[in-house]
Order: structure tokens, then sequence, then C-alpha cells
């Protein structure tokens, strides 16, 4: 009933914290920051409380105490001294041409090694090396190449230079003359800006999709670019896009052809001889008796509709940008080998509302969606509940909808309703009490 | 079917006696038996052939025997009347058993005058004190009421604390002690505890009442207390709760006691199940269980007619007969959707409380909440709509939806712990006129997306 429905809206107000939690919805208290303790000691490992809020002002001192407690914290931690251990300066150098052999390295045969002669594993739009990597980071970024520098890609760089973990250096040839013999120690820094100014736009890395790279990966994703990349690429060959479509459609109304399908005429005539069933002119379920609701159900099925199941997996490059997965993401507990990535946990496309304003459309979803594997619901939870089945669906991605810096996460799921023949369910479970009133939990 | 209604129909007579024989203000009055009522999912009749046996030769006799008795006299299907209200594009049952019967199989239409179920007779009846027990709008209206009261209160404790932390630090402003009374300000979860707390409040206040088992005490002197001191919420509806209760004094009891006929005579219902337009159309079309009238000519509208009449009718204002239908009016969308859903076992109604275009429940709205909410979007891939520049820009125009849109119905879902559905159809090219609905509905498809959002934070592992 609707009062129900309004029960929940009302219900959840206080549930709902508990619901959909997401920590960057709310505002922070600063004040927990003293009870941090990362600052003094690294062995508690308990998650300070939330403090509760107030939503007026009021003119007690107390308040305002508070406010100026509040503020003194994040005073003092930012304050706090970030210190960059000289054991763990990690020095990379920008190569605007992408991927080169070191100076003075003659390569006679490039084709051979592939990337320009560097080695097979580096990814060609990649323009940052470390000579020397060290550190926790280069476990799930960059790719070493055969003298062993390891070459990040932009958006690598640009993480681990705005987070502090790498000095940037110009290249030599670009700050002195060709001829100086200077050392490295010569070069110059590079900038945050310099950096930020360098990096995006290089090779097809938006600001959108480096906000995309670097929440996930602050939160301890592994991040990696997906074949859909470069938005110009297009699939080669024919394309499916205007077969495709019709192939997963199911047809309830279609008979099946020859033998089969006079038997079923026959069958349904003798279980409803005085069949006045008329789809043309209704009723569907025709005037006459009928055996069971199942039957009735049967009989109204004529709206076709899709079954992800039977569609073909498409090339991820037969799709409209931005609708097209550019980033595999891995969460943190994944284990990652650099040079032969397990298929990803999550498959990611990237949004920017102020180009893309509407929603995709049917076409460019589900091209977007048949480029991901079938992922079919499996379990033995999800075999028993109905919703849960549902809501995990058959193929899935993500969308990352970014709107001026804020990333607004989607995953959407190729539901297939029709998979599900609820009346069964249902009529099964008309007799059992404990069928009534559940709902899936999430 | 008729035997079901009756006996809905008896119910609500047999209340009072029941009720009465209960101490003055049970706790909870027992919920009717859903189960029962609702035990037929669409106003069909249908029935089950006995189960063969093979090896019990008098299961088939018996299989046999009611297979013929089908044959001899067929059971006849009761067929509803509604008719159509041109003026208000909307289609009406004014027959009671009619509306008893869509509403209790299969959960079709809405009371005019309620909320979802038809209750009005009901709780008028309970208005002037003829009826004991509570309707859901009554059990709503008393539940929010309380809500409010408690908020009341709320906003008074925080009122007082705040005053009685004014007056310590003027008294230690007094003493010359700059700092304030045994403070606790770099704890911010000191303050929790004195907090209050409306859900902790209602729950005490339920466990009270079960353990009073009815004193109708407690509420006076709070009431009272709280009677808008503070004006942090409007006293509007706590007045209106004084002038409905009023009324029932007046009434005199006897009356109550004597007998039903006449009431039922001087109270008239004045409410009638409204169809949406999707149901109406389904009830006719798919199970063929509703007539719908035509209200100035006094016809049944058929079924050939009745669908182009809600297709023009699904504008505003609705199109001429001239005009010609385009495939992708919004009836057409929406009734494609209903039907599929429908023909899968959901039962569908109007998602228009949560900014959706349907909701899908389960077996019904009284047995749990809807999981589901539906929005429908056109898509047209069919290469007729992007044969002309013209076409071009009309299928951009109907397919486009902003995603600050899509962010906020899909907030709305997650507040109301609800799935957004995203239901995209496929709208044919426009074809000459058919008379076959069938193969007109043939013609479009549905494929659905779940949309939900994706919280990094809690996906780690």
């Amino acid at each position: 009933m609707g009062d129900k429905d309004e029960d929940a809206i009302r219900g959840t107000s206080v549930e709902a914290t508990q619901i959909e939690t997401d920590l960057s919805d709310e505002t922070q208290d600063f004040r927990l920051l003293n009870h941090l303790s990362f600052l003094t000691d690294s062995n508690s490992a308990t998650l300070p409380k939330r403090g509760e809020k107030d939503f007026e002002p009021n003119p007690t001192e107390y308040q305002a105490d508070i406010l100026s407690a509040s503020r003194q914290a994040m005073h003092n931690a930012l304050a706090h001294p970030r210190l960059h251990n000289a054991n763990n300066k990690v020095i990379g150098y920008f190569a605007p041409d992408g991927p080169v052999p070191p100076p003075g390295v003659n390569i006679e045969d490039p084709a051979k090694f592939g990337g320009k002669g560097v080695g097979v594993n580096v990814h060609l739009e990649s323009c940052v090396y470390v000579p020397n990597p060290k550190g926790q980071y280069f476990k799930n970024m960059g790719q070493s190449d055969r003298w062993n520098r390891v070459w990040l890609l932009p958006e690598e760089a640009l993480f681990l230079i705005e987070r502090g973990s790498l000095d940037i250096r110009w290249p030599i040839e670009m700050t002195s003359s060709l001829d100086d013999e200077g050392s490295e120690e010569l070069s110059i820094p590079m900038s945050l800006q310099a950096a930020y100014a360098s990096f995006i736009g290089h090779a097809g890395l938006t600001l959108e999709r480096y906000t995309v790279f670097t929440g996930l990966k602050r939160l301890g994703y592994a991040l990696a670019r997906a074949p859909g990349w470069d938005d110009s690429a297009r699939a080669e060959g024919n394309t499916l896009k205007d077969q495709n479509q019709g192939g997963a459609v199911r047809h309830p109304l279609k008979r099946g052809p020859g033998l089969a399908g006079i038997l079923e005429q026959i069958f349904s005539w003798a279980s409803d001889p005085f069949c006045t069933r008329s789809t043309a002119a209704g009723p569907v379920v025709g005037c006459g008796m009928h055996r069971s609701y199942n039957d009735i159900y049967r009989k109204l099925a004529m709206i076709p509709w899709y079954d992800p199941s039977l569609a073909i997996e498409r090339d991820p490059l037969d799709t409209t940008p931005p609708f097209r997965v550019v980033f595999h993401a891995y969460r943190p507990s994944t284990p990652i080998k650099k040079s032969a990535l397990p298929p990803p946990d999550f498959r990611i496309a990237v949004i920017n509302t102020r180009e893309t304003e509407s929603i995709p459309t049917l076409a460019q979803l589900g091209a977007l969606m048949e480029t991901t594997p079938l992922d079919p619901p499996h379990g033995e939870k999800m075999k028993r509940m109905v919703y849960m089945r549902l809501r995990h669906g058959y193929r899935n991605v993500i969308l990352a909808v970014v709107d001026q810096g804020i990333a607004s996460y989607l995953r959407i799921s190729d539901a297939a309703f029709g998979k599900e023949k609820l009346y069964e369910t249902q009529s099964a479970s008309m007799g059992s009490k404990k069928n009534g009133n559940h709902r899936g939990k999430r | 079917m008729a035997e079901a209604t009756s006996k809905a129909q008896s119910s609500p007579e047999a209340d009072p006696a029941r009720v009465k024989a209960r101490p003055a203000r049970a706790p909870r009055p027992p919920r009717p038996n859903y189960r029962h009522i609702h035990r037929f999912p669409l106003p069909v009749n249908a029935h089950p052939v006995p189960p063969v046996i093979p090896h019990n030769p008098l299961s088939i006799i018996s299989a046999a025997l009611s297979y013929l008795s089908f044959l001899i006299s067929r059971p006849s299907q009761e067929v509803h009347s509604a008719y159509f209200d041109p003026a208000t594009s909307s289609i009406h049952v004014t027959d009671v058993k009619a509306i008893r019967a869509l509403w209790e199989m299969g959960f079709f239409g809405k009371g005019n005058l309620s909320r979802s179920e038809p209750s009005w007779l009901e709780r008028e009846k309970k208005r002037r004190g003829l009826l004991g027990g509570n309707t859901s709008e009554e059990v709503t209206r008393k539940r929010r009421s309380e809500r409010r009261e408690l908020k009341l209160e709320r906003a008074r404790s925080e009122r007082l604390l705040i005053e009685e932390r004014l007056k310590r630090e003027a008294t230690a402003r007094e003493l010359g002690s700059l700092s304030v009374p045994p403070d606790d300000s770099t704890d911010p979860t000191a303050t929790t505890i004195e907090k209050f707390s409306v859900k902790k409040a209602m729950e005490a206040k339920y466990r009270a009442r079960i353990a009073q088992n009815g004193g109708s005490v407690p509420s006076a002197d709070e009431s009272a207390s709280t009677q808008s001191k503070f004006v942090r919420f409007s006293s509007v509806v706590e007045q209106k709760e004084v002038t409905s209760t009023s009324t029932v004094p007046l009434q005199d009891s006897s009356f109550a006691d004597g007998n039903e006929i006449d009431v039922e005579d001087i109270l008239e219902n004045q409410e009638h199940l409204q169809l949406s337009n999707e149901e109406a159309f389904f009830l006719v079309y798919g199970l063929g269980v509703l007539r719908v009238f035509d209200r100035e000519q006094n016809a049944v509208i058929p079924t050939s007619t009745l669908l182009p009449l809600l297709r023009r009718h699904s504008y505003f204002p609705s199109h001429p007969e001239s005009s010609t239908l385009s495939p992708d009016d919004p009836f057409m969308l929406s009734y494609v959707v209903y039907h599929h859903f429908r023909s899968l076992g959901w039962v569908v109604r109007s998602g228009v409380k949560f900014g959706t275009d349907y909701l899908l429940y389960n077996r019904g709205p009284v047995f749990s909440h809807a999981e589901f909410a539906v929005i429908i979007v056109p898509s047209y891939n069919d290469s007729y709509w992007s044969e002309t520049e013209e076409r071009r820009d009309y299928v951009t125009s109907k397919q486009s939806r902003s995603w600050w849109w899509l962010h906020c119905v899909n907030r709305v879902q997650a507040q109301v712990k609800k799935s957004l559905v995203i239901c995209y159809v496929e709208v044919p090219p426009p074809t000459g006129s058919s008379e076959d609905t069938g193969a007109l509905l043939a013609q479009y498809q549905v494929r659905e997306f779940l949309l939900r959002r994706w919280i990094p934070n809690r996906t780690r592992d």
C-alpha cells in the first residue's frame, strides 16, 4: 500500500546512514584528526567515531569552542611536517616523445623488440621513465624496459608526483645544450603545475579520466588502461552494430517451427477446446476456462524482450565514445602481475557530463554492455533470491559520470526480467509463510 | 470469484462485533488475512484439473470427468464494467463488487478518495463511530502525529539543554574562570548521550504501549506539555487531530449499535475506483474481464477503438480523432512495459510518488514493499528513424535525459530502498493502420537495465 512505501521513506531517514554511508558525502569533523594516531603512533588501528552534528548555530560558548577546536585540529593536521626521506627519493625523467632507448644506445633493429625498440611491455604512450625504481608504487604501475627503467603512463606519473612520491625532471635536451656533458643532477625538477600541463591532454588523458584514476587509486584499487582507451579508434571490418541487436531478442508470440509447433498447437487446443484466444483483438487469454494461473501468464507473454545471455560479445572498439570501457579496475585484494593482467574486477567508462549531456541511448548502452563478458548470477545465495539475481544481472559495467571534477559512479547491469518468471515462484510459495514479507538485503 | 468478493464484503461488517468484545483500545488490531483475501493473482478464474496418476485408474476417470463437465457446462467468467471519461482521460469503475474484485485480485486501480485501496466508506464509518479498528490512513495519521509530538519534545529538550548550558556559562563567567565548566568539547562523542533520539523514543513508546496493553493515559499530559510551545514545527496537524477526534462523541453511541442497513442508506459510497489507462486496456485486451463503456452513448467501446482512443488521450490536450497515431506515443510505450511486467507476474503500479513510471511489487502492495522502480526511455534503433535530419532531431530530443535527472531519481530510489530499472522500449517505424493489436505489440522490444550507485569504498574486498 502507499503508506507502506512512505513508511520506508521516513523509516530510512534514520537508517539511511546504514544503507548508503558514503563518507565523502558528509561534512568532516576535523576534531577527529586529533584522535588519529598515525601522527604519533602507528600501532593503534581503531577508527575514530563520528560525532553528532549541530544543525543550527546557538549562542553557547560550548558550540563556539567545538568549532574552534575543530578548526585548530585541521590546522594542526595541515601543519604537521611531511618529510621526504632522502632514501626513498625516486627520480623520473620526462620523455615527451614516448619511450626511447637511453642516450648513447643505438638499436639496429627496433622492430625486433617492439615499442620503438624499448621493450614489448612498455606502453607506447608512456612519457616518464624512472631509471632507478624503488618503493611499493611500482608493484602495479609502470612497465620496465630492457634497461631496467620503468616507464610510466601520464596518469601514473601525475598521480605519483601529486602525492609527492616522485620527482620528475625535465629532459636534459630541453634545458641544456646537448654537447654539455651535464650529469643528471643538473636537470630541472618539474613543478606540479607543469606536470598537469604536460600530462593532461597527453595521449587521450582527459581531466575526467584522471579524476577517476586518481580517486580509485587513492582507495587502493589498481587500474589499467582498457583497449577502448583511444576515442578515435574504430572497429575494423564489419561492425555488428545493426544485426546484433535483433539476434538476442526473444519473441514470445512466435511458435516453434515444424512438428514441434504443430504439436504445441494441438496441445493448446486440447487443453482449451473453446479457445477464444485472440491476440489481434483480445482477450489475449481467451474467454474460455483456464487450468492454472501459470497458463494465463504464459498466454499473456507477448512483448519481445532482450535476452543478454544470447548476445554475442562485441569488439570493444565497436562502441560510441564515451560509452566505452577505458579503465580496468582491480580490487586491492586481487593479486596482480603487471605483465599478465587477470580479468578485471570492474570495467569503467568515463563520461564528462558537460560534453555528453544526455544519458546513453539504448544503442550506446547496449553496445557498451555487449563488450563486457557474460557474468551471470551464480552462487547459492543468488539461486535462492530472485531480487538478488535481478540486481546482479548478466553483464555489468560501471559508468563514472564526472561533473566538473565530481565523479559519481553508476553500476549498470543487464537485468533480463524476462528470464525470471515471477509467477512460477509465486504459485510455488503460495502456501509457505516465510516468503511473504522478505526483502532482499543489501 | 463471487465468493471471494462476498467474503470480503462481509468482513468489515463482522468487524465491529469482534472489536467491541476486546478491551477498549487494543494495541494493534489484527491484520486482515491478506494471504486469503488476495489469493488470486488476477481477476480471472482458474480451474485446475485433478492430477492424473498413471497407475491409479480412478484419477484418470476423475480428470476425464472434470474435463467433460467443463465441456458441457463451461464456467462463466465475470466481466466487469467501467466507463471512460473523456474530460479527464480516465477510466472509472463504480460498481462495488467490481471494485473489490479488481483490487483484491491483482491490485488494479486506486480509490479516488483513498491513497490506494478504496477505503473511503470504511474511513467515513469509523469517523462517525460506526466501526472499530483502524484503516491504514488512520494508522499513518496517528503515527505521524506521534512522531511530530516526539520531534517537538526533542526540540524542547534541545532548547532546555542550550539554556542550561548558557546559564552555566554565565555563572562560570561571573566566577571569573575562563574555562567553560567540566568540559568535554574535545570529545565529539560526549554530546550524543544527551541528544534526544526520535527513533528511540518511538520504540520506547511502542514497547510501553505493549506492556500497558491499551491504557489511554500517557498521551494526555504529554500532548499538553508540548502544545506548540516551540515554533520549530507548525501545530496545524495537532489542531486537525483535535477536530477529528472531537467529532466522535457527537455521534450517539446507541446509533452505532442500531441496524447497519440504515447506516448504509445514510452513507452513500462516494468513492469510485480509477483505473490507469494501461490497467484498463490490460484488463480489456489482455484478460477480457472488463468492458469499457462510452459515457455519452452508453455503448461498449470495442478493443479495436479503445486502443486508438487511449493513445490519443495519452497527450494533453488529447489529439483529435483525425490525427495519425505515432508509434511512440506515451500510451504505447507505457503499455508495452506494463504488459511485459504483468505477464511475468509482477504487480505493476504507478511510481509517480517516487518520480518513476512504475513500481514493481512481488504479489502485491499489501505483502511487501516494491523492490523495483521502473523508468521508461524510448529507443529508436530502426534505420527509419535516422533517415532524415528532421527525424534525427526528433529522436534525439525524445531520447535525451540529463544526468542530473538520472542521479536525482537514483538517489530517491536508494533512499526508499528500491532498485532503479531503466526500461528501454525499442520503437518500431510507423506502420499503416493495423487492426491486429498483438502484431502491433510484438513490434516493440523491451530491455531492462538495473542501475545502482557504485560506492568504491564498499567494494574494495
